[in-house]
């Protein structure tokens, strides 16, 4: 019997290796893409254009970079990774697995928003620290979490700017949500989270440029991808034609 | 008799399949006592942040679980003993949280209660009141998703009880509340203790419909898995220590409880 059950057990664990091995060996036509939140919108039009022109899927993980960067290291298939902050691509480099044809790729800058209707009457960056304000910023870690922090820092307004804080969010997507649907009276996002699609919803509040920050955007081939050239071919479309469409959705030019 | 002989009943290809079974949930825990950092954990684990995280956990998931056992027990006696129009339709919408992504149950919750939503708006008008990224509302989030749990156990309980005992008690002069203090409560406690168990562990779980609905702000909303996710993207090692203390804390729960109240 125990026999019999051991064979069982084989035949199952080989059955989904073998699975496995199959669904890698004819996955060319699909690349793994690991991104930021911020770079949703931009991304999602650049994969399409890009399965378009190459016929290779592109499938996307959006997610924080630093929570991107951990699942990397971690041992997740990713073959490329765009990151908004240098600093989680070079968390890769340090903890594994390592990148190749690393080069920035796009630049952001942050802003203030607020609901439509302002409930809270913030008119400049530094109303942020006015009593009772709810500040909804994404967690420290998060590039634009910390960001965020940074302007504060700058601004001179960091406690009680730290003080409004009600939500350290996941992301910065988390961000926007809770702007969008009202609950909290201001965030610190990239003004390319202000899309077309939310534009009536949320008022932007410029940052003086002096205080602001400049998000400078790295993208890399993971050095455990198994396909690099397509990987490679991905970086490239991003630095030729996706440079439109970044800029269609507000980023900057990388320097 | 039958336990003389268990293996010759049981069919070979269980055994294999049971191991997998086991594997699945054994593992990750398994994983995590080995990435625990044990040089450090008491850097970790006794830190204010922890711990701050720990208590807060706490009193939301026992806040949750008296709160779903208070309102789901009445909820339960209707189902189990009365006939009413919507029956079906009630016992669905009770196990909908179970089956809800959590984030959706955020996202549902917002709308109900958040600053614009059908009922935050009113609060809000009449009396000032925002749920939305306090105490409360990680409260309000762990009812959501633990109420099903505590009236599907107190159901079931209640649908095995012998009604005939009450019946007794009634002829014999008792009132009603005499009969639900000394007879039906009394009768019903291990079903009660197992609905106050799982709804507790469901709360202290919870992860989704928090971050969403509630927030995350260490002290006020951020319960032990919002620590944890949060360490993660800062502190991994920290955030499988984290992970550990929240796992330690709902075994030794239901461990503890295993042989009383839960077969």
């Amino acid at each position: 019997m125990s026999r019999r059950a051991l064979v069982l057990a084989l035949a199952v664990t080989l059955v989904a290796v073998g699975c496995e091995g199959s669904a890698s060996s004819d996955n060319d036509r699909e690349l793994t893409v690991a991104a930021a939140a911020s770079l949703t919108a931009a991304f999602t039009r650049i994969g399409a254009d890009f399965q378009e022109g190459t016929g290779v899927a592109v499938v996307f993980t959006f997610g924080p970079s630093d929570g991107l960067a951990t699942q990397i290291v971690e041992g997740a298939p990713v073959d490329v990774f765009a990151s908004a902050s240098p600093a989680w691509m070079d968390a890769i480099i340090e903890r594994g697995p390592g990148v190749r044809r690393r080069t920035n790729f796009a630049r952001n800058r942050l802003a203030v928003i607020v609901p439509a209707d302002n409930p809270a009457n913030i008119y400049e960056l530094d109303d942020l620290a006015n009593e009772g304000v709810q500040l909804v910023l994404a967690a420290q870690g998060v590039p634009a979490g910390d960001y965020a922090r940074e302007i504060l820092a700058s601004a001179g307004i960091a406690d009680a700017g730290l003080a409004n804080v009600v939500s350290n969010e996941e992301d910065v997507a988390g961000v926007v949500t809770k702007v969008l649907t009202g609950e909290a009276d201001a965030g610190i996002a990239y003004v390319t989270d202000v899309t077309t699609e939310v534009a009536g919803r949320i008022s932007v509040v410029e940052i003086p440029d002096d205080v602001n920050v400049i998000a400078t955007y790295p993208i890399a081939v993971m050095a455990d991808s198994g396909r690099p050239d397509i990987a490679r071919e991905f970086v490239e479309f991003v630095l030729g034609p996706g440079q439109g469409v970044l800029a269609d959705h507000g980023f900057l030019p990388a320097e | 008799m039958a336990s003389s002989r268990p293996s010759s009943r049981t069919p070979a290809a269980w055994i294999p399949l049971a191991a997998i079974g086991i594997a699945l949930v054994a593992l990750p825990m398994i994983g995590l006592l080995l990435r625990a950092p044990w040089s450090r954990i008491g850097e970790v684990l006794g830190g204010e942040a922890a711990l701050t995280a720990l208590r807060l956990s706490l009193v939301v998931a026992t806040a949750a679980s008296v709160l779903s056992l208070v309102t789901g027990f009445p909820l339960a006696w209707l189902l189990a003993r009365r006939p009413f129009a919507g029956k079906t339709l009630v016992r669905a919408l009770v196990v909908m949280p179970l089956v809800m992504p959590p984030v959706v149950a955020g996202v549902g919750l917002l709308a109900a209660f958040g600053r614009r939503g059908v009922v935050g708006s009113l609060l809000d008008q009449w009396f000032g009141l925002q749920l939305t990224f306090t105490t409360g509302a990680a409260v309000l989030a762990a009812w959501f998703v633990s109420f099903p749990l505590a009236v599907l156990a107190l159901e079931a309980g209640l649908r095995g009880l012998d009604e005939r005992l009450e019946d007794a008690a009634s002829t014999l002069g008792a009132s009603r509340g005499y009969v639900l203090r000394r007879i039906t409560l009394p009768l019903l406690a291990p079903q009660i203790a197992a609905a106050a168990v799982l709804s507790w562990a469901r709360a202290l779980g919870e992860f989704g419909a928090t971050i969403t609905f509630a927030g995350n702000l260490r002290g006020r909303t951020q319960t032990l898995p919002l620590a944890v996710f949060e360490r993660l993207q800062t502190d991994p090692d920290a955030a499988f220590g984290l992970s550990l203390l929240l796992i330690a804390v709902a075994f030794v729960v239901i461990f503890g409880l295993r042989g009383r109240f839960l077969r």
